[in-house]
Parts: C-alpha cells; sequence; structure tokens
C-alpha cells in the first residue's frame, strides 16, 4: 500500500515538472528576443495585441505605417505640432520606456506642464498593460540602432521626466 | 568795432581753449569711429584665444582686445559660431541668407546652404559635443540642421510658439546638459524670453529644474526658479563648455548668469546688453557689447572693461 502511494506521489511530481518545464519552453520561445519594455519581456501576443491598439487608437494621427502626419515639422495652424512618427525617421526611439509611457498615459502636459498638444492622455480609455503592448508593439518596428539606442536611454532614465 | 577786438593778444586761456579744440578735432573723430564700429557688432565668438567681432564687418583680435585685424566677410554677418576642436574654423550666418565657412580664421570662405531655406540667419550654433553638428535659425521660417559641417541642411523643427505666435530664435546655444533622451538641450533666446529644445527635437519647451516634476509628484514645495525678466528679448546667450551648467545672456537690461543651466539667473551688469561670448577654456572669461560698447570681463561678470575697437 504505501508502495503504490510513493509510486502515484513520484508520477504526480514529474507530471508536475513535465508541465512545468513545457509550459516554460513555450514562454520562451513566445518571447521576442531583445525586446522588453520597463524591464519585462515582450512576448509575440503583446506586440501582436499591441498592433490591434495601434490600428483602433494612434493609427488616424501616427499613421498606419507609423509614418506621422505630413510635414510633420510644422506647426499646424493652432500653433500645435502634428503627430511625429513613430518610425525610425521619427523622435521616439529617443525617449525611454518610462517616459513614453506617462506621455501616453497622461498627455505630453504630464512631461512638459502647460505643453498644448492635441495628443490626448490615453488613461480610461487604455489600461496600462495594453499601454505597454502598444508602446511594445512599436519598439519592435525599429531597427537595431534605434532598439540599442532606446534601450540605453531606458537603462539611464532615472525617473526624471 | 574795438581796439581790444582789433588787437588781438592771445593769453594763455586762448591757447588752452585752441589747445582742448584741435584735441577734439583729432581725438574725438575716432571716438565716434569707434563707437560706430561697436554700434555694427552683432555678433561675438572666441575662436581659441582670438576674440572675433562680426556684423557688416568682421574684425579679430589676437591680443585681448588691443589691436584689430579686419577680415573679409561674404555679407553682413548676423551670427557667427565656433567649436574649439576646430580651431580656424569659423561659422557665419548671414543676414542676407545662408551660411558661410572658414577654415582659415576668417581670411577665405565658402558659402554653403545646400537644402536651407533662404531668409536671414538669426541664429547659429555648433553642438558641444560634435563639431560638424550646426543649427541655424531662419527667420520666419524654423531651425535646420546640418551633420556635416555645413554642407548639407534638413529643417530640424518649426520655431518656438510662446505667447500664442511663432517667435524667431534671435540667438542659439547648444548646452551640454543630460536630457534624458539620449541627447543634450539647444537654448533659443527669442522676443519673448528664453526656451529650449532636446536635441531630438520632440518639442520646444521652457527651463525647469529637473527635479521639478518629481516635486509635483510627491506633493513638495516646487524647486526655486528665478527666470529672466520676463518682459525682455533674450538677445544673445553663451554657454560656458567648461562648465555646461554655467549660461550667459545678453538683454536690454544687461548681462546675466546662470549656473544652474537657466532656472536660477543673476544680474551680472547694467546697460544696453546686445552680444555676448565666453572663451573655450574660462567660463570666466567673457565678452560683451554693452551700452553700443566692447567689453570683457575676467571674472565672470563682476567687473568689466571697454576695449576700443581701432
Amino acid at each position: 500500500m504505501r508502495r503504490a502511494a510513493t509510486i502515484g506521489a513520484a508520477i504526480v511530481a514529474l507530471s508536475a515538472i513535465g508541465f512545468a518545464v513545457l509550459a516554460q519552453s513555450e514562454t520562451d520561445e513566445d518571447l521576442v528576443e531583445g525586446l522588453s519594455f520597463l524591464g519585462e519581456p515582450v512576448t509575440v501576443a503583446d506586440i501582436s495585441a499591441g498592433q490591434a491598439l495601434y490600428a483602433e487608437n494612434c493609427a488616424s494621427c501616427h499613421g498606419a505605417e507609423l509614418e506621422g502626419q505630413p510635414d510633420w515639422r510644422r506647426r499646424l495652424d493652432n500653433g500645435r505640432m502634428p503627430a511625429p512618427p513613430h518610425d525610425e525617421t521619427g523622435h521616439t526611439w529617443h525617449h525611454s520606456d518610462w517616459n513614453l509611457f506617462i506621455v501616453t498615459k497622461g498627455g505630453v502636459g504630464a512631461v512638459v506642464p502647460g505643453y498644448e498638444s492635441d495628443m490626448p492622455a490615453f488613461e480610461g480609455i487604455l489600461t496600462d498593460d495594453e499601454i505597454a503592448d502598444v508602446l511594445s508593439y512599436i519598439k519592435s518596428t525599429w531597427p537595431d540602432r534605434q532598439r540599442k539606442f532606446q534601450a540605453e536611454v531606458s537603462v539611464n532614465d532615472k525617473g526624471d521626466l | 568795432m574795438t581796439n581790444s577786438t582789433l588787437n588781438f593778444e592771445p593769453d594763455r586761456r586762448h591757447f588752452l581753449a585752441l589747445g582742448m579744440g584741435a584735441a577734439a578735432v583729432l581725438v574725438l573723430p575716432g571716438a565716434v569711429r569707434a563707437a560706430d564700429r561697436a554700434a555694427d557688432i552683432r555678433t561675438l565668438a572666441f575662436d581659441g584665444d582670438t576674440l572675433l567681432i562680426a556684423g557688416a564687418t568682421l574684425r579679430a583680435s589676437l591680443d585681448g582686445g588691443r589691436s584689430w585685424q579686419e577680415r573679409p566677410t561674404p555679407s553682413p554677418v548676423s551670427s557667427i559660431a565656433t567649436h574649439p576642436a576646430r580651431p580656424g574654423r569659423l561659422l557665419a550666418g548671414l543676414a542676407r541668407g545662408g551660411v558661410a565657412v572658414s577654415g582659415d580664421g576668417g581670411s577665405s570662405w565658402t558659402t554653403r546652404s545646400d537644402g536651407l531655406a533662404s531668409g536671414e540667419v538669426t541664429a547659429l550654433a555648433v553642438a558641444a559635443g560634435n563639431p560638424d553638428m550646426i543649427y541655424a535659425a531662419i527667420r520666419g521660417d524654423g531651425l535646420w540642421k546640418s551633420e556635416d559641417a555645413g554642407a548639407t541642411w534638413a529643417l530640424a523643427m518649426d520655431r518656438p510658439w510662446l505667447d500664442a505666435a511663432e517667435r524667431d530664435p534671435l540667438t542659439l546655444v547648444s548646452v551640454d546638459l543630460d536630457t534624458g533622451m539620449g541627447g543634450i538641450w539647444i537654448y533659443a533666446g527669442t522676443e519673448k524670453g528664453l526656451t529650449r529644445v532636446p536635441d531630438c527635437f520632440c518639442r520646444w519647451q521652457d527651463v525647469q529644474p529637473g527635479n521639478a516634476m518629481d516635486a509635483l509628484a510627491a506633493g513638495d514645495a516646487p524647486p526655486a526658479e528665478a527666470p529672466l525678466p520676463a518682459d525682455e528679448p533674450v538677445l544673445s546667450l553663451a554657454s560656458a563648455l567648461t562648465a555646461p551648467s554655467k549660461l550667459y545672456a545678453a538683454l536690454p537690461s544687461g548681462v546675466w548668469a546662470s549656473q544652474d543651466g537657466g532656472v536660477v539667473w543673476t544680474h551680472k551688469a547694467e546697460g544696453q546688453g546686445r552680444a555676448i561670448a565666453l572663451h573655450p577654456r574660462d567660463e570666466n572669461h567673457v565678452a560683451a557689447i554693452l551700452n553700443g560698447a566692447l567689453k570683457l570681463s575676467r571674472d565672470g561678470g563682476a567687473t568689466w572693461i571697454a576695449l576700443a575697437i581701432a
């Protein structure tokens, strides 16, 4: 009787280890190499979700291909700046993860008090995880040079905005 | 007519008056010319130890302002810029448009305006950490940059928006202080005061203490600020390469200095300030146009001596 119980416990333990290894290997396969957001690894699913959210919430201004509004370095008639591109031709990759997150959640005024922008604050529209997914998607489109530059900026960001 | 008039006999008073009159005739035109030359100056710069003054003409002094050599200019100069890593190289923003470059201290010039918008170059600056990165402000247009010492140009950003309108940068300076965006700042003086933009050109913004947002988030009292007078144009700016937090500004109220990147300013000299420059190796060695005269300070603006422009 005791012997049967021992064998049963061993089977349960081995099964648990097997599932854990299997789950771990699936997660590893799902991770996007060399990409993180706020220090957390980014998965293919995060990027896929971010791409869909970007299309719904951001593309109308920043462009379906992240190309920004035309002539985005020139002011609009209202004095505000057009939406910049999020690809490597813009300046998004100069900003840390934390800065991008705060700007998206709270609007540009959250980092530059009093700054007037057509960009809305997405707090209450997107969850923190959804904002992270959108920004992870944007980061995933950058060439290596921009990714490395931005990773270093993020590491050096001490929280000052 | 009296005998005394007919029989004029000069006395000591007459000789004194005559001497003073002759001295005035000889000296005053020179003084007027010197004042005219100072009035002509729109911009100052140091090329190593050489002090440069430019406007309708360009003059250089290799001996601290004791003597001056006139150099040619392609056309009147509105702004001049140098960088210690490129001794002898002068960059001139031209009042009639375009940028000219000299590799020999101003003896000869080449125009470099490929791709640059037309119009007066109101301000010119060299990036503190990259001597081949040049910034130029074009009146009525925007801020342009060249990554190859002026050979080619591209629009970097529109002009700053201050007090409900776009404002021309009247002066530009690259300030080697970290933006937190992988680069440094470009400060601009305008008719509506001081502003700055990171060299990624994301947005013009006010100068504020680096920890202002932390204090706001924590509910603490905001850090101390003492900005430049709000009702005056900022006509000229200079940043110390040897101490990047140290800035100088020339305003109609005089010369102002900041020790903290432009958050707190102190009034260093009264008078009508117009242009200012800093020696590349000594942040206390300041040249300025004050009340129409060229003046030099060796102690960070505490005391000044006037320089004659012969």
